[in-house]
């Protein structure tokens, strides 16, 4: 799941009206958690087990923090308040928004909280949406396809599969394999001569392997390192990849602001380790991105519009430095929104006669929250 | 007759296992209203009541001095069955009685009280936790929308009304899992749940053809045509 908006409880049938005990008003997170919770998640957190349960789904482990740790407060809140498939989770889970108040749901919560001892795990607020270009801070277990698209100049269509795999509170794993088609340049008309259309060709981009490492967070932020190694797997001559071995050091930061907005910041440089032809040269590159989301409905689908300022700039004489603006929307699928879908557009702000726009998408998979047809 | 409204039964209601009819009308005359009462019986061996294990909640133990008995056919010693739906299933909808502001299912010693309760279209189900435990209310509809509702303490009270005509709502607890109800949605008012020895009275029911239908969550349905004005006993046997 995604950080979402907080709302207030929906009507689920015709119409309702509630009555909640007084005595209900004053107690703690700890005594409401054992009135509504422990029968179930166990007064440990770890789940109960009983004969007399009338239902066969696995219970969570709220002391698991790496189940417990990645969503949001507002999540948890949501799927207490109206019920587990709310969020496309199991229909055993009942909704307590007649019976608690969202402050008596927040305390819950904050008592469920301290069944993870291990705070090295970042929050799930930190978990914020991502842009198409800019790297997350945040570590994840997803699988995504992204697709670029030239609309003017030189045609391409560049996808690339994208698996990152979470190792403890802090590591991830990144394997990026890219591919698609390109249209090669026409060769230079000889001895006056029409030179014929440049054809268009397939092939695999430069694999790249990487490790991030989320160096330090608090509530509202957080702050990683990550190495990448490039494989020269795209061929000398294709425009799908530079074809050389080269490293890809960065720093990412995420940071949560108020009213759901949010923002990112990345700024790295790719070494290329062969240089004897000339042809590549390091470049460095700098990304900003500021967004916000909005939730339709009371708990229903998360809409993040972002865009994101790309700055780039190759070490070589007389290289400028390449501008670009990606205006982009992310929107979750299913009702657990751990699927996802951003579309958006990069538009080069200068040099856009020799660079072209591109549309882009990205197809999310959070594999860790359920398979992908889980959830809808 | 103009306006009749089929009632949708769900899968599992039509499947009449064993179950015989035995129709006794007396007395009809012909009039502008008719009272039918009667009676559902059972006959044949019932399966026998077993006791329910509650000991998974101590709470629920308590409540109880002798062992609570599992009793899916309720029958009394003359064969009465207890807690059948007994409706008009050809009246047309908005017909009969209006009915009361609301209807009370309980939930007392970890046993639903009524263990079936018929609401009209649009009346209010009113679901209450008299228990100091921790109760869920899963209500599971087939035309109508379900609810699961937790009820964490003693005094909580929610409150529902359907907008589609169905019976044998199924209602149950998912912690204690012994915990079932039967749910209905009748969009008339000719309808009634069965008493301890097994009687029924439809008053006010207008002069016409009707079908009188019983309806039993394990044992399916029984039903009876009757006719005229007046005054109509029949009696309602399902089979073991």
């Amino acid at each position: 799941m995604r950080r979402s908006t907080r709302g207030t409880v929906t009507a689920t049938c015709v119409g309702f009206l509630l009555i909640v005990p007084a005595a209900l008003a004053a107690q703690s997170g700890a005594e409401l958690y054992d009135l509504g919770c422990a029968s179930c998640h166990g007064a440990d957190g770890a789940g109960a087990t009983s004969d007399a349960f009338a239902f066969d789904d696995p219970l969570p482990d709220f002391t698991d923090c790496s189940f417990a740790s990645r969503e949001p407060d507002g999540d948890w809140v949501i799927v207490a308040k109206a019920g587990g498939p709310i969020r496309g989770f199991s229909e055993s889970m009942p909704a307590y928004g007649e019976a608690f108040s969202d402050e008596q749901l927040e305390s819950i919560l904050a008592h469920i909280r301290t069944f993870c001892t291990n705070h090295a795990w970042p929050r799930g607020e930190l978990n914020l949406p991502r842009p198409l270009v800019t790297e997350k801070a945040y570590p994840e277990d997803e699988l995504v396809w992204e697709t670029r698209v030239n609309t003017d100049g030189l045609g391409a269509v560049v996808n690339q599969f994208v698996y990152e795999k979470r190792f403890g509170p802090r590591g991830q794993l990144e394997v990026t394999v890219p591919f698609g088609f390109a249209d090669q340049p026409a060769p230079m008309p000889v001895n006056g001569a029409s030179a014929e259309g440049g054809a268009w060709e397939g092939g695999l981009g430069d694999v790249a392997v990487g490790w991030k490492h989320a160096v330090w967070h608090n509530d509202a932020s957080i702050f990683s390192l990550t190495g990448e190694v490039l494989l020269p797997t795209a061929g000398s001559d294709s425009r799908l990849g530079n074809g050389v071995f080269a490293v890809e050091p960065f720093a990412t930061f995420g940071q949560v602001l108020p009213a759901d907005a949010f923002a990112h910041f990345q700024a790295g440089t790719e070494i290329p380790l062969d240089t004897d032809d000339g042809r590549v040269h390091t470049e460095w590159f700098w990304r900003a991105v500021l967004g916000k989301t909005w939730t339709s409905g009371e708990f229903g689908r998360a809409w993040s519009p972002m865009v994101e300022l790309l700055g780039a700039h190759e070490v070589e004489d007389g290289a400028g430095v390449d501008w670009d603006l990606v205006p982009q929307i992310q929107i979750t699928l299913n009702a657990r929104q751990h699927i996802m879908l951003n579309l958006g557009v990069q538009l080069p702000l200068n040099d856009t006669d020799e660079r072209p726009t591109r549309f882009m998408f990205y197809f999310l998979w959070d594999w860790f929250d359920g398979g992908l047809f889980d959830g809808w | 007759m103009a306006g009749r409204t089929w009632m949708t039964l769900p899968a599992a209601a039509l499947v009449v296992a064993g179950a015989t009819m035995l129709v006794t009308a007396a007395g009809a005359t012909e009039s502008s209203s008719m009272v039918v009462t009667g009676r559902v019986t059972f006959t044949g061996s019932a399966p026998a009541p077993e006791p329910i294990d509650m000991s998974a909640d101590g709470y629920c133990v308590d409540q109880h001095t002798t062992p609570v008995m599992d009793a899916s056919v309720r029958i009394d010693d003359s064969g009465g069955l207890a807690g059948v739906l007994v409706y008009v299933s050809n009246a047309p909808s908005g017909a009969g009685p209006a009915a009361g502001d609301e209807t009370l299912l309980d939930q007392v010693g970890c046993i639903y009280t009524p263990g079936a309760v018929a609401v009209r279209v649009g009346q209010t189900l009113v679901v209450r936790n008299s228990d100091q435990t921790l109760h869920n209310v899963r209500v599971t509809p087939t035309l109508n929308r379900g609810f699961n509702l937790g009820q964490p303490m003693r005094g909580i009270e929610s409150r529902r009304s359907f907008d589609q005509p169905e019976v044998g709502i199924p209602v149950r607890c998912d912690i204690h899992g012994w915990m079932h109800a039967t749910l209905h949605v009748i969009d008339h008012g000719f309808h009634t749940i069965t008493g301890p020895d097994g009687s029924f009275e439809l008053p006010d029911l207008p002069a016409g053809d009707w079908v009188v239908e019983a309806w039993h969550p394990t044992l399916g349905t029984v039903s009876s045509q009757i006719a005229g004005g007046g005054a109509a006993a029949i009696e309602l046997e399902f089979g073991g």
